[in-house]
């Protein structure tokens, strides 16, 4: 996961120079208002359909092979482009790399979070050793855990604008 | 022989377990490293993006 993270930052990473002829201003500006639509959208107040790759890494790659499956599983997982992307901060995320022009290392390092965020699910619920409970759990809780982040970018972003301003 | 834990150390075993921690970790995380305009706020960032992300497979 934490490779395939890596590897969607690098690429956001080098992509983020064609946003370098927007004053910086106005990029921050741009990042925010995206991670408050971001927000609104979690909420239910922006309906906004995003564009994803509707489809779950086949069950076969674990048949062929566990750990080499094991490895393609996580991989495409941790890209955030192969399979469902069902919340919004991924995708303010990527804006967020896209306009702000940071140095390369940087966005490859919030690829490596995104792995390690995407990775720390399988933890959490092998640490709590609860199984059905944890997933019954991460159902009653997932809108709060979508929202909160949102609420958390938005501040965070706004936080990084301030200082751009 | 397999000895059971107290009730209240379970208690605490699954609170500790629960899904929000992370959540709780990387929001305290993103915000602290954002007050300081440290680097590392991208990478928590991400990592929050990462989590919002515990639903889908």
């Amino acid at each position: 996961m934490v490779a395939g993270g890596l590897l969607s930052g690098l690429v956001l990473g080098l992509l983020s120079g064609l946003s370098a002829p927007l004053p910086v201003r106005w990029r921050y500006a741009l990042i925010v208002a995206v991670a408050v639509l971001g927000l609104l959208r979690e909420v239910g107040l922006v309906p906004i359909r995003l564009p994803q790759n509707a489809r779950q890494v086949p069950q076969d790659v674990l048949q062929r092979s566990l750990r080499r499956g094991a490895l393609q599983f996580g991989f495409e997982m941790g890209t955030g482009v192969r399979t469902y992307v069902s919340a919004s901060a991924p995708y303010v995320l990527a804006v967020a790399l896209l306009l702000g022009g940071q140095r390369l290392h940087v966005a490859m390092l919030a690829g490596i979070g995104f792995g390690l965020g995407r990775a720390s699910t399988p933890l959490a619920r092998r640490a709590a050793g609860t199984g059905d409970r944890w997933d019954a759990d991460l159902r009653v809780r997932i809108r709060t855990i979508t929202v909160t982040a949102g609420v958390v970018i938005v501040a965070a972003l706004g936080l990084l604008a301030a200082r751009q301003l | 022989m397999t000895r059971t834990l107290p009730g209240h150390a379970r208690a605490a075993l699954r609170r500790a377990g629960d899904p929000l921690v992370p959540l709780v970790l990387l929001a305290v995380g993103a915000l602290a490293a954002a007050a300081y305009g440290h680097v590392l706020t991208w990478a928590v960032i991400g990592g929050l993006a990462g989590y919002t992300l515990s639903g889908s497979v």
